[in-house]
């Protein structure tokens, strides 16, 4: 079996309920397995003297900068898909170019963690996406992603953004009808697109068992809205509890996503647990000193370096260009992007479309 | 401060004005001249400073008297003979927006509206608590009567206050574009805004550089304001320029330490670093900053932190159609500059090493420096000096 083969199937097995064990062993195995396929990730590598000879744990694997993603070729072979950041500046260039040569690993990374933080009550669930439909945007990771949640956990999938943005119209009236005969929903986008949303003075109470899914944080709202604020609007707008809203922090760069852990803590007994951004296991991240790279004292706010086995077909290590800082042992807490950055993310997905 | 307090402050400055009406021109560039002189060595302005902008105490010393120096009696009265005369009556009171960014922007602000005849109400960021008071303690030591016309405040955020403020028959604003965007879309007089723009270096190797001036022009104020250039277009040898000004840099910093930067900082110059390395640049990079030499010769802003990007150019002349419009605000050069600058909104152009030294008369975002608080301006004008 493939080394991709067996990292998918020890993921679909934590997604049935089975443990996922050995994170450093399988680090070591995608390092050496990136080592030997991507010539620029090797090259990089070689220049700061480390080869797999040289690595005994998960945290001496190099890291690559987005930056790299959009300027050098990632893929460990022949690319199956290609997702793009949605940076809307500075031309071509400025966007990142994720090669996917595992799509079923990318796809079953991204659905076992959707399914665990999002969907732990195995409920099946309308699909109403504030995104373009996959043929508008087959670039987008993020749509990509929702195709997929869509296609298997979903009873029908809607799309809300056209030609002409978001179509606030059509939106309102499917929520309106769900809201009428109580069936459940996944309302999933941008954050953006639900501050849009909130501002056009739509109000309902879908049926029980809805949720929200929301990504990008700040980048393309209209107006600032607080993390509480957005709960609030959540109930007061759409009659869903903020157990049910679940944020999603995810990168383009990365075939795994982070998930505000509320839902799958309610469901464990747990809901006095605080909101934070959790990982599925095979996604760790660590929070590093920009300067010098080193890990710092936890809670301290630093870039976040994440390590998504899944990206076996590219580079697994990513440092980013977000900041944030670790949060009760598992989770990490997002405070935003270094300034100057690429402008990127979901939000802009809405914003360039949005006129 | 309440809003009723601001509004009585304001009351109070513009019956001071009025009781100057006679005051001439030559009294009052005079006083401002003496402020100026007793401001830039008062021991709390540095002090002040140190603590709330962040900059090191020998970029302090080096930067302050250059602002001291913008307030030239000379200088002054052949601004007022150029752009202040027969033109009418000026605005009862002008308020200023001043951004964070560096300190001691109060002083020309308080020097203009003294020139001009207007009462002024300054608001000063909060990077910067000290000095707009400290220059109003200066003025009230040599010319109280004046002084009076000063109202320096400062708040963070009080959407009371700043209403008072933004219903100035003139309000000068400075900041980044969304900042000024916002407030003139809330005050009821005439507005002149002046949002984010940049500086950028034009350097011939076929004439003399002087390395260490341009790497005072990159890292003065630490690279926070309009004037400091993010660019350098070289016309020559690129990479012996990067070299020049990377070693340049680097002495520069062993007089001029680098401000402490947040993490903040820190990781947006990581992010230009790695972008630079994997575009294939040549970087030079250090604790003194970064000079990144890339194979195009389009403008893009650094990260700020004594960071430059080094790009080639065939010509000066080709330089103009390179500039984004209405983004560069001053150009440092070691040759004579090209035509067809001023129709990009370049407001102003000056020797290498002169670019954190602008005189009062500097036509920021290419207005009349004094002329545009009395009238409006349509012509865009350019300073060239020499």
């Amino acid at each position: 079996m493939s080394l991709a083969a067996a990292l998918e199937a020890a993921i679909v097995a934590w997604a049935d309920g089975g443990a996922f064990a050995d994170f450093d062993g399988w680090a070591l195995r995608a390092f050496t397995y990136q080592f030997e396929r991507v010539p620029a990730y090797r090259a990089y590598c070689e220049r700061r003297g480390v080869t797999p000879a040289t690595v005994v744990s998960w945290t001496d694997v190099p890291a690559v900068p987005t930056a790299a993603f959009r300027h050098a070729d990632l893929c460990s072979g022949t690319a199956e898909a290609v997702f793009r950041t949605s940076g809307t500046t500075g031309g071509a260039d400025a966007r990142g170019r994720h090669p996917i040569a595992h799509l079923s690993l990318y796809r079953a990374s991204a659905l076992a963690g959707f399914r665990h933080f999002v969907v732990p009550d195995d409920a099946r669930l309308a699909c109403l996406f504030m995104l373009p439909p996959p043929a508008r945007r087959p670039d987008s990771s993020l749509v990509q992603m929702c195709a997929w949640v869509g296609e298997t956990m979903g009873t029908e999938v809607e799309w809300f953004v056209g030609e002409n943005g978001l179509d606030l119209p059509r939106l309102r009236g499917r929520l309106e009808t769900f809201a009428a005969n109580g069936a459940p929903v996944l309302l999933a986008g941008p954050t953006a697109g639900f501050v849009r949303l909130f501002d056009d003075g739509f109000a309902c109470r879908l049926g029980p068992g809805s949720r929200v899914m929301d990504t990008g944080g700040a980048k393309g709202m209209s107006r600032p809205l607080s993390r509480l604020g957005f709960l609030r609007a959540c109930w007061t707008h759409l009659g869903i509890a903020g157990y049910f809203c679940v944020n999603e922090y995810g990168m383009t760069e990365l075939c795994s996503q982070r998930y505000e852990s509320v839902l799958a803590d309610r469901l464990a007994g747990r809901s006095l647990d605080a909101r934070r951004l959790v990982a599925p296991p095979w996604l760790r991240t660590r929070v590093l000193d920009p300067d010098t790279l080193e890990a710092v004292a936890p809670g301290a706010t630093g870039l976040l370096c994440h390590h998504d086995l899944a990206n076996l077909g590219s580079v697994s290590v990513v440092l980013s260009e977000d900041l944030g800082h670790a949060t009760d042992g598992d989770g990490i807490a997002v405070e935003g992007r270094v300034s100057g950055a690429p402008p990127r993310g979901c939000g802009q997905l809405l914003a360039a479309i949005v006129p | 401060m309440t809003a009723t307090g601001l509004s009585r402050a304001i009351a109070a400055a513009i019956d001071a004005r009025m009781r100057l009406r006679q005051r001439s021109p030559a009294e009052s560039a005079a006083a401002l001249a003496a402020a100026a002189a007793r401001w830039v060595v008062d021991p709390d302005l540095e002090r002040g400073l140190v603590e709330s902008s962040g900059l090191h105490p020998s970029m302090l010393r080096e930067v302050l008297p250059l602002v001291a120096g913008m307030l030239d009696r000379d200088a002054m009265l052949a601004l007022v003979e150029r752009e202040g005369t027969d033109v009418g009556e000026p605005a009862e009171w002008t308020a200023w927006v001043l951004a964070s960014n560096v300190p001691a922007l109060a002083v020309p602000a308080i020097a203009l509206s003294c020139l001009a005849g207007s009462a002024a109400v300054v608001k000063s960021g909060h990077c910067d608590a000290v000095s707009a008071a400290a220059f109003q303690r200066a003025l009230a030591a040599v010319d109280p009567a004046l002084a009076a016309t000063v109202v320096p405040v400062a708040w963070p955020h009080d959407a009371a206050l700043d209403d008072v403020l933004l219903d100035a028959p003139l309000a000068v604003l400075t900041g980044h574009d969304e900042t000024v965007a916002a407030l003139a879309a809330r005050a009821t007089g005439r507005v002149l805004g002046h949002g984010t723009r940049y500086g950028a270096l034009l350097l011939d190797t076929s004439a003399p550089i002087d390395y260490a001036a341009a790497a005072r022009d990159i890292a003065l104020y630490e690279q926070r304001g309009c004037l400091s250039p993010h660019a350098c277009w070289v016309v020559g040898d690129a990479a012996a320029v990067a070299a020049g000004l990377a070693d340049a840099l680097l002495l520069l910093a062993e007089r001029l330490p680098p401000a402490p930067a947040t993490v903040e900082e820190r990781a947006a110059v990581r992010g230009f670093l790695d972008d630079a390395a994997w575009a294939g640049a040549g970087v030079h990079a250090g604790a003194w900053g970064a000079v990144v030499r890339e194979s195009g010769p389009h403008f893009r802003p650094t990260c700020g932190a004594r960071t430059i990007r080094v790009l080639p150019l065939r010509d000066s002349a080709a330089l103009p159609d390179l500039l984004p419009e209405h983004t560069i605000e001053c150009l440092g050069t070691n040759v004579p500059p090209p035509a067809g600058l001023r129709a990009r909104g370049v407001a102003r152009v000056c020797p290498v090493g002169r670019m954190q030294q602008p005189p009062l008369s500097w036509p920021r975002g290419q207005r009349p420096a004094l002329g545009s608080l009395l009238r409006q301006t349509r012509a865009a004008v350019m300073g060239i000096e020499r």
